[in-house]
């Protein structure tokens, strides 16, 4: 399905600040695979994620997807595969347009835009009833711009964008981590419940040890540019948030910020 | 005489009022400051003129001064979305390129129109359009143009182009070529602003190689004008804000200029509207946190 094989990275190279951010990282994700990451601030997690995305372009290695090598395809051209949700709420809406604006928006991702008329009865219907399953009342607001929501609302607004034309491959990065408790559970519940009805395939970053087992089907830890831990089947079962805190310290050799990982 | 007054401030505000709009569709819709407008205004009003002197037919070079300006607008977008150059240098080498290229165009620093056929003068001589043709050639232009922008933006490339004003990393992964959208805009918009320099000239019967000088504040200070008044809580209400902005900046240089300034005075007062609009929000803030912390110590 996803294929990133011994992709390298390197930010500010040939300065003093010089980091390999990726250093050959390869991952191959199967069909439905729900892969949780983790590590320290760092690991290169969100740099994976944008190098999948297409937000830079990188040193070397190639990325694939379906067979399909989009290593050298801007952002724009990898849309039709791939969706997103950002961890901050503001960056995944347009907050001047209104909440059928963004939506369709979000409808014709990776087609075409033409010079017609965006918006239809057809579409405000299906926007209806897809609202209407997120249970936050959104189906009456569809003109209402969508600066008016909350953060909570605007986040899983986005990940109702994300997946109303279904991706490829779906990428979750740290989507929950700026919303409050009751807020982030809400929107992890919506996650599931899309990712298993439509069995997308996921990446999906938490600072979460608890919900980095719980939720999906395999965990990877990365440390310092690669993949220090893969895990899943019986292994992920057995496994504990103890354990798995001595496992990334034997592995890399220095500690986690521990407190964050366990309150978080 | 103030009848008189009164139409020729409402006929100039109408005209300028297409200049807004362009101004309106990169300041607000792309969030760019795009200075090339200064440039691309009389690149519109040098191109109309001298075609029409060289016995072009009017309508067909107010059609050929669009399409300069639209030309000097995609310039700046390829300046900046191709070559990285940020939008206000973009922006400020188009406008000096331009102030070269319609000298060029116009071979000289100004061209009189006296007794050549304009778009106003065929108009005027449709029936019942002898004293009011200006001013309803120009309501017409301004309504049909506002119209076609506001069914642009409802369009899927309209809403592409709105989103990147607003947020570009997010359209961007919605699968849209977000540099193609910049010079879309920035072409769109000053083919618009190059359409009023070519309208202005004609109804001056003078175009002049420094008319363009202050374009883009005059218009962002219609466009904030605008918007106080009006409001800006739908794309339709924002266009007719931008269009009663423009007409109502012309009465207010109008009413200053009967006050007994100086024309030359002009650019210092909508410079000074614009500091204005752009420094309240700022220093309501800070009045707010200052009487805040006043009553915060009261209560302590």
């Amino acid at each position: 399905m996803l294929n990133v094989h011994e992709v390298l990275k390197t930010f500010n190279q040939g300065t003093v600040n010089q980091k390999i951010a990726l250093n050959k990282v390869s991952l191959e994700l199967l069909p439905n695979d729900f892969v949780t990451v983790i590590g320290s601030n760092g690991a290169g997690k969100s740099t994976l994620l944008n190098a999948i995305a297409g937000n830079f372009m990188v040193d070397s290695g190639e990325i694939s997807i379906e067979g399909i090598p989009i290593t050298r395809l801007p952002a724009h051209k990898r849309a039709d595969l791939i969706s997103r949700v950002f961890q901050d709420p503001l960056s995944g809406t347009a907050a001047s347009m209104t909440i059928e604006e963004n939506l369709i928006m979000a409808f014709r991702r990776g087609k075409g835009r033409r010079l017609r008329r965006a918006i239809g009865t057809k579409e405000r219907d299906l926007f209806r009833i897809e609202l209407e399953k997120l249970g936050l009342g959104l189906e009456n607001r569809l003109t209402n711009k969508v600066s008016l929501l909350s953060g909570g609302q605007r986040q899983a607004l986005t990940l109702l964008m994300a997946t109303l034309q279904k991706p490829k491959l779906l990428l979750l990065d740290e989507h929950t981590a700026a919303l409050d408790p009751k807020t982030a559970e809400k929107v992890l519940e919506l996650t599931c419940g899309v990712t298993e009805q439509q069995q997308l395939t996921t990446l999906m970053i938490t600072h979460n040890l608890d919900h980095a087992l719980t939720f999906g089907n395999r965990t990877i830890m990365m440390h310092e540019g690669r993949v220090i831990l893969d895990i899943k089947g019986i292994e992920r079962n057995n496994m504990t948030i103890s354990r798995l805190l001595e496992m990334f310290e034997k592995a890399s050799g220095s500690h986690m910020n521990t407190d964050r990982m366990i309150l978080a | 005489m103030f009848t008189q007054i009164a139409l020729g401030t409402m006929e100039q505000g109408l005209m300028y009022a297409i200049m807004v709009l362009g101004v309106y569709l990169t300041f607000r819709i792309l969030d760019y400051a795009d200075l090339s407008v200064d440039g691309s205004f009389t690149l519109g009003a040098a191109t109309a003129t001298s075609l029409i002197v060289g016995g072009t037919d009017p309508w067909i070079a107010t059609g050929m001064a669009f399409i300069a300006g639209t030309l000097a607008g995609l310039f700046t977008g390829i300046l900046h979305t191709k070559f990285k150059i940020t939008p206000l240098l973009s922006g400020i080498l188009t406008m000096t390129a331009l102030y070269s290229i319609n000298l060029r165009v116009m071979g000289r620093a100004n061209i009189s129109l006296l007794g050549s056929r304009t778009v106003f003068s065929d108009f005027a001589k449709l029936p019942f359009m002898e004293e009011y043709g200006v001013l309803v050639l120009s309501l017409g232009s301004v309504l049909l143009i506002g119209a076609v922008i506001y069914l642009f933006l409802q369009t899927e490339l309209g809403l592409a182009l709105r989103a990147t004003g607003d947020n570009e990393l997010m359209i961007r992964s919605l699968g849209v070529n977000t540099d193609l959208m910049k010079i879309l805009g920035l072409g769109l918009s000053n083919g618009l602003v190059a359409f009023a320099g070519s309208y202005v000239a004609q109804k001056l019967e003078f175009a002049d190689a420094s008319m363009g000088i202050g374009m883009i504040i005059a218009g962002l200070a219609s466009v904030i004008i605008g918007e106080v008044l009006v409001g800006t809580s739908s794309i339709g209400r924002a266009i007719l804000a931008v269009i009663c902005g423009a007409v109502l900046y012309r009465a207010i240089i109008a009413v200053v200029l009967q006050l007994g300034l100086e024309a030359t005075d002009l650019k210092l007062i909508t410079s000074f509207i614009v500091i204005i609009a752009l420094v309240s929000p700022t220093l309501r803030k800070k009045i707010a946190s200052w009487s805040a912390g006043v009553s915060g110590k009261e209560a302590q």
